[in-house]
């Protein structure tokens, strides 16, 4: 099964979101659902990000790295990070990933390396 | 709409209590009750945000006034993350402004200390969007950390600034009896000397452990009456003059200039203008320093200090108890303590205490007006609320 992410573009005025949202934040036009899907880009700069020590138990690593990428097409997205020496503004490239699991479900999101 | 008054005030001391959460919530209403010398409410709101997540406990309002032996009077829950507090404040003031009721009783509790510490950050995560945000593992540090060094990269604040309110914050706490650190800081133990790493390590970078509030229970309780009530309570004479309540996006990187907090800059000025008043005339101040750069972001954004220079004032010692303008006399978040729930209305009871007179070792000097920030999620939901003191 292939997995990815989407951002969710306004069939009434174009603007590209994500996460999803109901309506459109730039026109508040739309009825149900009424936005196409669209690949997000895998490539960005990084915006800022952190090295967290405290994390729910979930996570069975001593440290996790987060951070907020603006990708190529403005939009932006938070995600994990696996860079040793981050600084703002550096090149990234995300890849779709198991980033939790739970006892019941594995969830998938943006993973993000140098690049 | 009607004036609304502040008829009386309590709190618990903020630390672990090993009480259940309804009596957290019960004990300081008594104080209010006593306090305002009135044995009749027309309505109780409970602010909470965890008890079923953490206390497996719901209905918390309906034990409550039971508890209180307040039936048949009407009794619910405000829910609103961090922001529970003040917004149930705001429906208090509603109900009195409108006319629907007289006397109505805000109580905030919060237990958190019924689970540890990993546990208490993941339950408090659960605000952040499931799917964008809390799946990678973002907690409110997380948050925070990002935000701080956006801030550092565009304003030019250090560790350093964030160090001054975590010494400034918990040193007023050690002057509130009521509050959950009695452990004085200094910059030395937590920044400059060669055992800080060891004293005050990374939480999530650039925040260190003193950067955060801690995981604290307790409650707090204020009574919201109408004009003709407050004529018949015999306490100083304290006007909620000023609500105001704003909201932003929930994903915090779809914001579009992510150094700013837009919902903090509206809810004040809402908040202001509603009291006819300016951020100028006010005299002490609770802000939500849940982490330290909160304090500092947020005097900026509420009109105290234009935006990146906030932590200039500090420098100065502005923000001090005997500064121009007092900043968390009570310790704050991170002095007195975060029972989520209660934190909101906790804010109050500091500013009513300030107002009146009676804040003792941490008394401001003859304040007049007072101001409130709620900082619920990351700043996509917060109130903001402001007192005045009135003739007698």
């Amino acid at each position: 099964m292939i997995r990815d992410i989407y951002a969710y573009r306004c069939r009434k005025c174009g603007r590209l979101h994500y996460p999803f949202r109901m309506v459109c934040k730039e026109c508040r036009q739309n009825d149900f659902f009424d936005f196409d899907l669209v690949p997000l880009p895998k490539t960005g700069k990084l915006l800022t990000f952190t090295k967290v020590y405290n994390l729910p138990a979930e996570f069975e690593v001593p440290t996790l790295g987060l951070g907020i990428v603006e990708l190529e097409n403005g939009l932006r997205i938070t995600g994990q990070l696996e860079v040793d020496d981050p600084r703002i503004g550096m090149a990234v490239r995300g890849e779709v990933k198991p980033v939790r699991k739970s006892a019941y479900d594995t969830f998938y999101g943006m993973v993000f390396r140098a690049g | 709409m009607r004036d609304v008054y502040v008829g009386g005030i309590g709190i618990t001391t903020f630390t672990r209590l090993e009480y259940p959460l309804s009596e957290i919530a019960a004990y300081p209403a008594m104080m209010a009750l006593k306090d305002a010398g009135i044995r009749d409410v027309d309505h109780l709101y409970v602010a909470n945000m965890g008890s079923a997540r953490v206390n497996h406990q719901t209905a918390l309002a309906s034990a409550v006034v039971d508890s209180l032996s307040l039936t048949p009077a009407g009794a619910a829950v405000i829910e609103n993350g961090p922001a529970s507090g003040a917004s149930a404040l705001k429906a208090g003031f509603a109900a009195v402004a409108s006319g629907l009721h007289d006397v109505v009783l805000v109580s905030g509790a919060e237990r958190m200390r019924e689970v540890n510490n990993l546990e208490a950050t993941d339950f408090v995560a659960t605000l952040t969007h499931p799917l964008a945000e809390y799946i990678y593992g973002v907690t409110l540090p997380s948050h925070a950390a990002m935000f701080t060094r956006l801030y550092m990269e565009k304003y030019g604040l250090t560790e350093r600034h964030l160090a001054m309110v975590a010494v400034k914050n918990q040193n007023n706490a050690m002057l509130n009896e009521f509050a959950h650190l009695h452990q004085p800081i200094t910059i030395e133990g937590i920044l400059d000397s060669p055992e800080a790493m060891t004293n005050n390590p990374y939480v999530a970078e650039p925040l260190r452990f003193f950067d955060a509030c801690p995981v604290s229970d307790g409650g707090a309780a204020v009574i919201l009456v109408s004009d003709d009530v407050a004529k018949t309570i015999d306490r100083p004479l304290i006007r909620l003059a000023g609500v105001g309540q704003a909201t932003d996006t929930h994903a915090v990187h779809e914001r579009e200039e992510p150094t700013d907090l837009l919902a903090v800059r509206r809810a004040a000025a809402q908040s202001f203008e509603m009291a006819g008043l300016r951020p100028e005339d006010v005299d002490v101040a609770e802000l939500h320093d849940a982490f330290t750069i909160l304090e500092i972001v947020e005097s900026e954004e509420v009109g105290f200090f234009p935006k990146g220079e906030g932590h200039v004032a500090l420098e100065k010692g502005e923000t001090a108890i005997d500064g121009s303008l007092p900043i968390n006399p009570s310790g704050g978040l991170k002095g007195k303590g975060h029972p989520v729930g209660a934190t909101g209305v906790a804010q109050a009871h500091e500013i009513v205490t300030q107002l009146r007179g009676e804040a003792g070792d941490r008394q401001v000097d003859g304040p007049q007006v007072g101001f409130t920030c709620n900082f619920g999620g990351f700043g996509n939901n917060v109130v903001c609320l402001t007192f005045v003191r009135e003739g007698r």
